[in-house]
């Protein structure tokens, strides 16, 4: 798969301020907020590698299709397909409920 | 009476199970061990019971004893050698790598649609709310474990 295929549909989603396609080898395409970020793709990995080891009971396949790090104004969201690891970092609009 | 195989008798069958070997030897009458004087030969001499006892007691000891300290305990050509060498990187190259891939194999497929899932809605700020707070109700139960001491962990046995 080409790295363009890979990444083709990250930059559509709606407002996202960067992604990372990082692979067991190290990172095969960066853009936006997290372009170079060799940093945070090490840190994602490793979450997400984390998250991986877990089994619901009776479960054995991994319990989450998405793993999200939800800071106060962005979102890091994280899944895993054909080996590799996509993060998109996105705005957090999921604010506190204004009480009118 | 006394010493090692006094009451030892070759007919008897008991004593068969504690003479034997744990591996049977290859070839029980190969080549002499080494670092060892083997004048005698593996028939018993019929000089004396005693002389008769002493070499069966060097067989079966020669035959247990590997010596790895012994001098050109190994000729082995060079050519054999390096096809042993080669035989054996080869088995470790075979084992590493499927080492290797176990570890690589450990990344499981979340889904066939990384795109979609990435775009989907973010996690409700409810449910992360509520989520903090079952996280922070365990975090002080956790907190508040501790030992309730009922009794002395050290007592004294009263002796009288």
């Amino acid at each position: 798969m080409t790295t363009a295929a890979l990444t083709a549909g990250l930059d559509r989603i709606p407002d996202q301020l960067g992604y990372l396609v990082i692979s067991e080898d190290g990172v095969l395409a960066s853009a936006g907020e997290l372009e170079n970020d060799e940093h945070t793709a090490g840190v994602i990995m490793q979450m997400v590698r984390t998250a991986c080891r877990f089994r619901l009971s009776g479960s054995a396949e991994a319990p989450f299709k998405r793993m999200s790090v939800i800071l106060d104004d962005f979102v890091y969201v994280a899944t895993i397909s054909g080996q590799k690891v996509f993060v998109v970092k996105r705005q957090n609009n999921q604010h506190q409920a204004v009480c009118a | 009476m006394g010493c090692c195989y006094s009451g030892e008798d070759n007919n008897s069958g008991e004593k068969s199970s504690e003479t034997d070997p744990l591996i049977p030897p290859p070839n029980p009458t190969s080549k002499p061990p080494n670092g060892t004087d083997w004048i005698t030969t593996n028939v018993p001499s019929a000089r004396t019971d005693e002389q008769a006892l002493l070499n069966s007691i060097i067989t079966k000891t020669a035959q247990n004893i590997i010596d790895v300290s012994a001098a050109d305990s190994v000729v082995m050509e060079q050519h054999e050698y390096m096809d042993k060498a080669r035989q054996y990187s080869t088995k470790l190259a075979v084992l590493s790598t499927n080492l290797h891939q176990k570890k690589a194999l450990t990344l499981p497929s979340l889904t066939s649609q990384p795109h979609q899932v990435l775009a989907s809605d973010l996690v409700p700020y409810s449910d992360v709310q509520q989520v903090s707070k079952i996280a922070a109700y365990a975090c002080s139960a956790i907190s508040q474990i501790k030992v309730d001491a009922k009794e002395e962990l050290v007592v004294q046995f009263a002796i009288p």
